[in-house]
This record gives C-alpha cells, structure tokens and sequence, in this order.
C-alpha cells in the first residue's frame, strides 16, 4: 500500500499531493508542468521532497530519504537508460545475482518471450530500434517484480500498436503480481488503456480523482475538459 | 574515391608527423654500441620503480577522482587549479623545488632524515618524484573519465537495487574504462619519460632518461640509439595494450 503526502517548492508554483494507492494501477494525468513527473521523482528517489511523508506497506521512504536501492522500484521512462556496455540479456537480468537467476528462470523466460526479445537476446543496446529498446527497458524494470512500478511517459514516440501490446501486457503482469503501478503519460488514450483509476493534476495540485468516465462526465476544470476532448 | 580516405589520410598524415622523429634512429653516428654496464641496471630501475609509482598514482588517483565529481563546484575550481599548477610546472623547476621542498631545510625534510629516508638521490626519492610528475595528469584525465558517465545509468542500476558500491563497480567503472586507461597510459609514460625533475632529485640510481643523457655525455649517439630503442619497444606494450583491453568491448 503506497501511501504519500508530497509538497516540493517549485519556480512556478508548488506542487503539493496526497496519493493512497494498493496493489492497483493509477493513472496521473493533467497538462505538461502540473507536477505529475515531479511526483514520480520524488517518490522513486531522484528528487527529495521539502515536506510530507512516503510509506510504503509500513517502510517509510520519506523522511528520511531511503537510498534509492532499498525502495523497490520499477522506474520507467521514455528514456531507456540500458547499460551500453552490456547484451540485451544482461541488462534484463542486471538486478539479479546468480542465484536469483536461477531461481527465476522461468519468470525470465516468460519476459524474454512475452516481449519477443529472444532473438535480441545477446544483442548490444546499440544495436536496438527504439521500440526494441523500450521492451528490453520494460523487461529490466520488471524482472526483479518491484513493489512500485513507476512509468513516466514510457510510451512516449512508439506507434499505437506497439503501445496497445506493451500496456496489455503491462496490465496483465500487473493482475498477477499485485504491484502498485503509477503511470504519467500527455496521452489521455494511453492511460486510458492502462489505467482505470485517474488523478488529474493542474499546478501541482489534485483537480479531481476517480475513474476516466466521471471524469469525462464532469471534468472539474476547463483545462482538464480541453486535454480530455482531444481524445478520439 | 572511397568515402574513408579522406579521414584515413588524414590520420595516416599525422600518424607518420608524429613518428617521423623515430628515422633519427637511422641517421649515419655510426656503429651502434650497446652500453651494457649501464643500460640493464637502467631498464631495471625505470620499469620497476616507474611501476611502483604507477601503483601509487592509480591507488590515491582514481578514488579522488571519482569524488572529485560529487564535490561542491568551489572546492572543485580550487582542487583543480592546484591539479593544474602541478601539471603546468616545467619539469626542472619541479626537481628544484621537490629537492628543496623535502630537503634537511624543512620540517618534512627533517623528518625523513630522522626516519632514515633519503630525501635524494635514491629509489624513494625517484618514485616520489615520478608521482609528483604523474599524479596531475593521472587525475585530469580520470576525472574526465568519470565526468563522461552519464548519470542517468547510474541512477537507474541504484533503482534497480545496487548499493552504491556495486553501481561503481558494474557500471561507472566499465563505462569509464577507455577514459581511465588513457590516463594511465599518460601517467605510465610521463613517469617513465620524466627527465628534468628526476636529474636534480634521483641522479641515482640511473633511469633511463638520465642513462640516455650520461651515455650521450660519455660515448655519444652510438650508445644512445640503442639504448632509446629498447626503451621505446619495452615502455610502449602497457598503454597500448591497456587501450586494446579497455576498447576490447567496443564501448567508450
């Protein structure tokens, strides 16, 4: 169970936000600079907030800041991060020693198939298309079954398919391992896709919380309704 | 025209300019003479205490290097500027003044005398003087080894469950290798080179550079060539193959 209180001062405004979420898959949405991707730093790590708290099932992550190895993250985005010095297959099993390897082989075995990188399994990250890349990105992120899945426009320049294809499988490894997934995307579609539960940020503050057609029935502010319209 | 040849030439071009001072070794001095009383003893005090020094440089060199990078941007310039004054020291001005500095004048000189170290001409004073000669280098060109990290990756082995230590080890260290490898090769060969420092502080033992000026002094060229000959055959394998190793993985 996540449950966070973040208050992070910022040129603009600040961004102040209280999310409660289970083993669930939860949608932050809202305009480019509402604060979304600010909150996915500071609870994965990378910024530390100026006040509030982060819990996660009775660990507390803040404060003090926990060291960004012991939080049990997955950490996704658009930019993939691979380590260039290493193949496809070690960058996907880089978060296990070798006895975790072998005890997961078959949980292995079933990323490697599921996101089709058998054949790019001993290819080096330079070698990789874009779309490639993002699946092995995926693969790492998920192979040591982090608690906290966090997404930040992982998406971001893949075509439709291929977005449908990774979020279905997203989703479902999300129902079978019962981790909390948060994801940020500018695509309403996308995280419709993926996520049933939605809070929508403007300026760093919560507008509105609850499922994609409340908020397409009454979205509380204009903006929101705007972002919302653009969608097919 | 094939699309490389350009580029090809022009490293080929610069390659044979930076060689071409090597067709001094087959100018007419006439016979070649192998000095052998004082060449062995030579090689044998440049290539063990140089490896010595080498040691020492790459064990005090590449942690503050590393932590050069985490530290506040003033004590950063500050550390810097010292690394480049001693990099920028003509090499004979730093002999004088290391003589003077660790000489029975000074409160560091008389310690070691009491200590029973001999502030000159003997192997202590030539490893600590090639350190002085190397160190710089050393550490400008680790710190920029380790600058050329991005960040982003290390971060992303910390999210993935590394302690700090194992991020160092499995991925700034590899990813930094090349960096770290030329940097060695620079201080390996400026230690081994170091002529103008060594001759006022370790006259003795003889290393090569002061053998290759006291056989130019005694017997002229003949002696000299091929003494500089082995000197470069034997002193080139290490950085050269330090760089083959660190490129053997094709990342940079």
């Amino acid at each position: 169970m996540l449950d966070c209180r973040i208050h992070k001062v910022r040129h603009a405004y600040d961004v102040a936000v209280e999310i409660v979420a289970g083993a669930e898959r939860l949608a932050l949405f809202g305009p480019s600079g509402s604060g979304k991707s600010t909150v996915l730093s500071c609870l994965a790590g990378l910024e530390t907030p100026d006040d509030g708290h982060i819990h996660y099932d009775g660990q507390t992550w803040f404060p003090p800041p926990l060291a960004l190895h012991q939080r049990s993250i997955g950490y996704l985005s658009q930019h993939e991060a691979l380590f260039p010095h290493l193949s496809v297959a070690e960058n996907v099993q880089f978060s296990l020693d070798a006895a975790a390897r072998s005890d997961e082989r078959s949980w292995i075995n079933e990323i490697r198939e599921r996101l089709e990188l058998g054949a790019l399994w001993h290819t080096r990250p330079d070698h990789l298309s874009g779309g490639q890349a993002r699946r092995v990105a995926l693969a790492r992120t998920l192979c040591r079954r982090p608690r906290l899945v966090l997404l930040d426009e992982p998406f971001a320049g893949l075509d439709r398919p291929l977005v449908r294809e990774l979020a279905a499988i997203l989703k479902d490894w999300q129902e079978r391992l019962r981790f909390t997934l948060l994801a940020v995307d500018h695509d309403p579609l996308v995280l419709e896709g993926l996520c049933p539960r939605v809070i929508a940020l403007e300026q760093g503050r919560v507008v509105q919380r609850g499922d994609w057609a409340e908020l397409a029935r009454a979205p509380a502010t204009p903006t929101l309704r705007e972002l919302l319209d653009m969608r097919p | 025209m094939p699309k490389d040849l350009p580029r090809t030439a022009a490293l080929a071009a610069t390659a044979l300019f930076l060689l071409y001072p090597l067709w001094g070794l087959a100018s007419p001095v006439g016979r070649w003479r192998w000095a052998a009383a004082g060449a062995g003893p030579a090689l044998a005090t440049s290539f063990a205490l140089t490896g010595v020094a080498l040691v020492i440089v790459v064990a005090v060199g590449t942690p503050l290097a590393f932590f050069l990078r985490g530290a506040a941007r003033g004590v950063r310039i500050a550390f810097e500027a010292a690394v480049l004054l001693s990099v920028l020291m003509p090499p004979l001005a730093l002999g004088l003044l290391l003589a003077l500095a660790f000489g029975p004048g000074t409160a560091v000189g008389e310690l070691l005398l009491r200590l029973g170290v001999p502030a000159s001409n003997d192997p202590a004073a030539f490893v600590v003087t090639q350190v002085y000669a190397s160190l710089g280098y050393y550490l400008l060109g680790a710190a920029a080894a380790f600058e050329a990290v991005p960040r982003t990756l290390e971060q992303s082995a910390a999210l993935l469950g590394l302690r700090p230590r194992a991020v160092l080890w499995r991925v700034t260290l590899p990813l930094a290798r090349l960096g770290l490898a030329a940097a060695v090769s620079l201080a390996w060969v400026r230690a081994l080179g170091e002529f103008g420092a060594i001759m006022v502080t370790a006259y003795y033992p003889h290393g090569i550079p002061v053998q290759l000026w006291v056989d130019l002094q005694d017997s002229g060229l003949p002696a000299v060539l091929p003494l500089l000959l082995v000197f470069l055959l034997s002193a080139l394998p290490l950085p050269w193959a330090l760089r083959i190793l660190a490129r053997s993985r094709g990342y940079a």
